[in-house]
């Protein structure tokens, strides 16, 4: 071997030696100009793509581009020295540029109709990307591949070991293989022709045929493996070392990367049809996988095939022979968070922007490019036969909260929703539609993500789970409190195929009608009363709310703080960050002193510190991905933030601004728990609804010990989805989301007992007099349908449970059992308690569908008895004459999420408020829990 | 020598070894084979001596390691069972299995071999899957080395051939060919269970280390880029970057003997000793590997660097002579705060 290495060492000295010297030759004689005009266009799933109009070169020869916008776009081959002017036509209605960072351009973005023109020289060789700074995620990239003046390109491996040699000239093909969200985007270049292969494609080789691979990536970052083929890390001429880096597995990252190699098909290994995927597991998990297929010599060898198209299979799409392409720009745009592509084109029809229609063996392509967070793409409904057989991927699902995108391919007609496991109102449906059949197909049966099975399509439980879908998805099916006309819900008017109790097809059902008829339809909003103009007493002090999705002028993303006054519940100031662009502002707490509220930025991987006096901005500092929830440790102070995107509780010491620590979640190399609204026993003890692993964790906030782990849940056989804790004197009430029902434990994590939520509920039949009937026999007819957030009042007594299917329910802690419901909006989150002038509490109840918040009452009279809780009044949290550093233009007051009291009355808490805070509370909201 | 042009597969069993390789060497253009002529007869050469390399036959099990009091989800994890190095006809079989730890590790047991050594790796699914179908398959997938379709470690709905997995009832034989061209450190880990793409970050994964055929190391000597022979490397530290912890191997090179060093390893090393990282990420993060004091030679480069960023299933070798305390660590924003880092300890 070390022969070889030598041999080899100077076969690569003498070739550098030839190629210095064409080098200088080529400066002088050899540069060629292109002259290259491209276009940008939009394709027909509503992604973006560059097409080649011309390209002249003064060599004469130009590849034989598609004839159609392509993603990759065309790949422009060129040689080092080369002189490029490219001259771009925007046909779209975005403005659209092109940017090379290794080969600088130097030009603006051209507006949607406008030109623009480039020049550069091509000074760096390797495989460089060009893409659009905007929407480089929908399409709009492609690679221009620099290569040496006398063809010379990356030398392969060859199974034997020997470093061979290879020049331009001797390839068999070139393929590009695009890295972009989840997917690989290919095309192949074969004797100067150009083919899309598109999506996740089968590339094909004939057994020993020298092919070079150009793989590049955009934002994300990726690692790109090949099954059974190894070759060379790609290191600079100055920076060769005496032996060469051999791989198989390369990394791709920063904004923009390529990487190009050389490899023989099979060599040393075989034919085979051998895997090529990102090694990324969360992106394995998430489709970004295609095929390496060598082929023994043959008729049809050698032929790649294309994966799916945004030309193919989709609803209106125009060649319906090919697999097709839906695609959702996953986003932080409020309702919209897995937008259509076409979502312009379609919404007029889908009343939504979430909803997608293709043909059985398309697939469903998601990317994340308009978000800061992470997020999973995760099956919560599918038809029931989709999972059986050969068909992988359903139900789809990440371990992990990631970065990138997804891929899919959908084979089985029906309903898919897709959610995202750590903000779980994300929704996104793809109905696989038989083009032969009779209405859009639904399905007969669906099977839900909790373990529901067969489940079918005319019960109750799948078309409220329907009208949930348009309610949360489109920002105009919202409730608007400050307007007098009814509330309406749009449907699409659309003629559907569901099935019967008995499995049967009902087609041609009119989809509108339905919904309308079981759910109602122009509903008289209730007026808002405040308590004081219902007679009831005044809050003391503040209450802060996160109208998480009111968007202002100054802001790309949205969300506000809604300061409450309850001496007058008048809005005294609204929040809204412009300077840091706060983004989706999800949760509050205060310092022990009430001076500044810290404020997670549940999209975006922030830590807000607020003057609570003036509202303005003291630190904003990163803490970690998606943090969900901020509490203080009664005993010190110090901040705690549970990091819902990843596996950890960050602290953040009192009076500082910056983590300095945190406390894994989960065991070293277990799945990571996505802790999401956790609470500190009196005592420090940090008790964690662990989304992603099923169980409430009770942590030592002293030493981190990870101390136990119980199961939450109980109704349903899988992922109950905890998602948030409420402590009182001796017990801890853990939400689960998608169970519909509450956890309860003794502070040393022994399970007590688990509140069914939906006893009185009937999931299958079709909506009728048995949907709601007191089941469990206790004389109340209650429900309590995605239960989220769920505090225990001060004194340990009452537990407020905040359902998103529009109820508040009532336990009483000496039971465990619902003692009262009160109505709610759609999209029921937040709530806390806050002192009551006079003594006692008031629960403060906020909407993320709504722009209102409920005061409830637990207990009017003060005995102590909770079935005689009231709503003691409402107030609007849009306000347009509020102060404010950022006019509200849109979807004022919605978005209702974390609620924080000012005084913080929580047992533990309240008794180190500060003077000036405990005037105005009584004795016995002093010292809450003897 | 007859050299036989018409065998099919470089991995069929009737093909002899070193005719296979020469098949390769021999289809290379014209134009390389002129240049490299010398090379070329060297290569025969070379060749030659290597069908003196060795036979290495594995039996790996999979297992499960269940969670603990502090609960969580179960992890999976490799153990040897048994390690037997022969001549390649299966003669002058020695034992190596003491060199191992019997018992499931994460990561899994470090194979040490040389560039021309060939191994056969059965691996047993000893774990009860209970009545999980998607615990019912366990694989080995190899990087790096040469190894035929059926070696893959896939499922059919991948290598459109056959589930290339152990089940509870049957074993499955990967055959491995450590040919040249494929030295290096490289990852083995499961692709069949629980996904599509397999569990391997649920613990299953470990280390193949090819030794080139000269034996040697890069090792940078006070700012200078040298190449030492291996045998002058005391210690070899296997460091998986998984998404919230390092996760250690050592090896003694005197003995062989493996150390499993669980999660965040302190390592040590004796003063002036020369010791070698291998570095494999896994998981879904990207990292940043940094060692305060420490500088070493960037593989394939002649720089010296003192922090690499590592994507997942990527590996980052390098060899550095102990020479003070330190501690290596990921630095990136989250890796920081999970405290992911450990001391290498120096003593005299």
């Amino acid at each position: 071997m070390k022969s070889i290495t030598f041999g080899s060492k100077r076969i690569t000295v003498v070739a550098w030696i030839c190629l210095a010297v064409m080098l200088f030759y080529s400066n002088i004689v050899l540069a060629a100009t292109h002259n290259i005009e491209l276009s940008a266009e939009t394709l027909p799933n509503g992604q973006l793509g560059y097409q080649m109009i011309s390209h002249t070169s003064s060599e004469g020869a130009t590849p034989s581009y598609p004839t159609e916008a392509v993603i990759p776009g065309p790949t422009l081959f060129v040689k080092l020295g080369d002189t490029i002017n490219i001259t771009l036509t925007n046909n779209t209605n975005v403005d659209v540029g092109l940017n090379i960072p290794g080969l600088p351009a130097g030009a603006e973005a051209a507006a949607g109709g406008g030109t623009q023109s480039y020049s550069f020289a091509a000074s760096q060789q390797g495989a460089h990307p060009y893409y659009d700074e905007g929407s480089q995620l929908l399409g709009l990239f492609g690679a221009i591949v620099v290569d040496a003046p006398d063809g010379t390109v990356q030398s392969y491996v060859d199974g034997d070991g020997t470093i061979t040699a290879a020049n331009r000239d001797e390839l068999d093909k070139e393929y590009i293989m695009y890295m972009v969200g989840s997917t690989f985007w290919g095309a192949e270049i074969v004797d100067g022709t150009q083919t899309p292969l598109w999506t996740n494609p089968v590339l094909a080789a004939v057994q020993d045929e020298v092919v070079r691979f150009h793989v590049l990536s955009i934002e994300h970052d990726h690692t790109f493996h090949l099954h059974a083929h190894r070759w060379l890390d790609e290191v600079a001429p100055a920076e060769q070392g005496d032996t060469p880096n051999i791989i198989d597995v390369k990394i791709l990252t920063g904004k923009a990367d390529g990487h190009s190699f050389t490899v023989k098909a099979g060599t040393g290994v075989g034919a085979g049809m051998w895997h090529l995927h990102c090694h990324v597991v969360s992106h394995m998990e998430s489709g970004m996988a295609a095929r390496f297929r060598v082929d023994e010599p043959g008729a049809s060898a050698g032929n790649s095939v294309a994966g799916a198209t945004p030309y193919g299979a989709i609803l209106l799409g125009p060649n319906q022979s090919e697999p097709g392409l839906v695609t959702f720009e996953v986003s932080d745009e409020p309702g919209s968070w897995f937008r259509s592509a076409r979502s312009d084109a379609l919404a007029p029809i889908t009343k939504t922007r979430s909803l997608e229609v293709m043909s059985p063996g398309s697939s469903a392509h998601f990317v994340m490019s308009d978000t800061n967070a992470v997020h999973t793409i995760t099956s919560l409904i599918w038809p029931s036969e989709a999972d059986e057989g050969e068909q992988h991927s359903i139900p789809f699902d990440q371990t992990k909260a990631y970065r990138g995108g997804a891929t899919v391919k959908l084979d089985t007609p029906g309903l898919y929703v897709f959610t995202c496991k750590i903000h779980p109102y994300m929704f996104g449906a793809v109905i696989v539609d038989d083009p032969s059949t009779e209405g859009l197909d639904l399905g007969t049966k669906i099977d839900l993500v909790t373990g529901i099975k067969d489940l079918p399509t005319i019960s109750d439980l799948a078309t409220r789970i329907l009208r949930t879908f348009f309610v949360a998805t489109t920002q105009e099916n919202w409730q608007d409190y400050t307007s007098t006309a009814p509330w309406t819900v749009s449907y699409p008017d659309v003629p559907v195929a569901i099935g019967d109790l008995d499995g049967n097809v009902v087609d041609n059902l009119p989809l509108k009608t339905v919904l309308e008829d079981r759910y109602g339809q122009n509903v008289a909003l209730d007026p808002l009363k405040t308590p004081a103009e219902n007679g009831n007493p005044a809050g003391v002090g503040e209450v802060w709310i996160n109208t998480q999705f009111e968007k202002t002028a100054g802001k790309t993303k949205p969300g506000t703080i809604t300061v409450l006054d309850t001496a007058t519940w008048k809005i005294k100031r609204k929040i809204a960050l412009p300077e840091i662009n706060m983004n989706h502002p999800h949760n509050m707490w205060s310092n022990r002193d009430q001076s500044i509220i810290f404020q997670t930025q549940w999209f975006d991987n922030k830590l807000t510190f607020i003057n609570q006096a003036d509202g303005t901005m003291i630190d904003n500092v990163r803490i970690g991905d998606s943090p969900s929830h901020v509490m203080t440790f009664p005993t010190s102070d110090d901040i705690t933030v549970a990091i819902n995107g990843e596996n950890m509780v960050v602290r953040v010491p009192a009076g500082t601004t910056v983590p300095d620590v945190s406390m894994p979640t989960q065991l070293a190399g277990q799945i990571p728990a996505n802790p999401h609204g956790h609470w500190i026993t009196p005592e420090g003890k940090i008790v964690t609804p662990n989304i992603n692993t099923s169980d409430t964790g009770f942590y030592d906030g002293n030493t981190g010990q990870i101390l136990t782990r119980p199961a939450a849940g109980g109704n349903f056989p899988h992922g109950p989805h905890p998602i948030a804790v409420g402590i009182g004197v001796d017990k801890v009430y853990t939400t689960n989301l998608l169970d519909h029902s509450i956890s309860v434990y003794n502070l040393e994590g022994s399970p007590i007992t688990t509140i069914n939520l939906i006893a009185d509920y009937d999931p299958i039949n079709p909506t009728g007099p048995t949907t709601l009937t007191d089941k469990d026999g206790d004389g109340l007819v209650t429900v309590g349908v995605f239960p989220i957030q769920t505090p225990v009042d001060p004194t340990g007594r009452v537990v407020v449970t905040a359902n998103t299917g529009g109820s508040i329910t009532l336990v009483d802690t000496r039971t465990d059992k619902v003692v009262a419901m009160l109505p709610c909006d759609p999209g029921c989150h937040g709530v806390n308690f806050g002192a009551k002038a006079g003594g006692g509490y008031y629960a403060y109840v906020s909407s993320k569908f709504s722009n209102r918040l409920i005061v409830v009452d637990p207990d009017p009279n003060g005995d102590g008895n909770f079935a005689d809780a009231i709503i003691a009044g409402t107030v609007a949290m849009a306000d347009n004459s509020a102060t404010t550093d950022d006019a509200v233009v849109s979807l004022a007051g919605m978005g209702g999420q974390g609620v924080l009291p000012i005084p913080n009355v929580y047992n533990g808490w309240v008794q180190n408020l500060p003077g000036e805070w405990k005037t105005g509370l009584t004795a016995e909201q002093l010292d809450p829990a003897p | 020598m007859n050299i036989n042009f018409s065998c099919m597969s470089p991995m069929s069993d009737e093909c002899p070894k070193l005719i296979c390789r020469m098949k390769g060497s021999a289809k290379r253009t014209m134009l390389s084979l002129l240049v490299s002529a010398l090379p070329f007869f060297i290569f025969v050469t070379t060749a030659v001596a290597q069908s003196a390399g060795q036979l290495h036959q594995i039996e790996l099990w999979a297992e499960k390691i269940p969670a603990g009091a502090e609960g969580g989800n179960d992890r999976f994890a490799y153990q040897m069972n048994s390690h037997v190095i022969s001549d390649m006809d299966g003669s002058n079989e020695t034992d190596v299995t003491s060199r191992y730890v019997m018992a499931p590790t994460i990561p899994g047991p470090t194979i040490v071999i040389n560039e021309g050594d060939e191994v056969e790796i059965t691996l047993r699914h000893v774990f009860d899957p209970g009545d999980s179908t998607t615990l019912d398959q366990v694989s080995v997938h190899v990087h790096g080395v040469h190894y035929d379709i059926l070696s893959d470690g896939t499922i059919e709905f991948i290598n459109l051939v056959e589930d290339e997995s152990a089940t509870p009832t049957m074993s499955y034989t990967y055959r491995w060919i450590a040919a040249p061209g494929t030295a290096g450190t490289w990852a083995y880990h499961d692709h069949n269970m629980i996904t599509l793409n397999g569990a391997e970050d649920r613990g299953l994964y470990g280390t193949l280390i090819v030794n080139n055929g000269s034996q040697t190391a890069a090792l940078n000597q006070g700012g200078q880029l040298k190449t030492v022979p291996l045998a002058s490397i005391k210690k070899e530290y296997v460091l998986f970057i998984g998404d919230d912890a390092f996760f250690g191997m050592e090896i003694d090179n005197q003995t062989g003997q493996q150390t499993p060093l669980l999660d965040n390893p302190a390592l040590a090393a004796q003063q002036g000793s020369n010791v070698r990282f291998h570095l494999v990420a896994l998981g879904t993060v990207t990292h940043n590997f940094a060692m305060p004091g420490y500088s070493w030679i960037d593989p394939g480069t002649n720089l010296i660097i003192s922090e690499k960023i590592i994507g997942p299933l990527e590996r980052h070798v390098f060899a550095v002579q102990a020479n003070s305390n330190s501690q290596y660590m990921d630095t990136v924003f989250s890796s920081s705060l999970l405290g992911m880092k450990g001391d290498f300890n120096v003593t005299p």
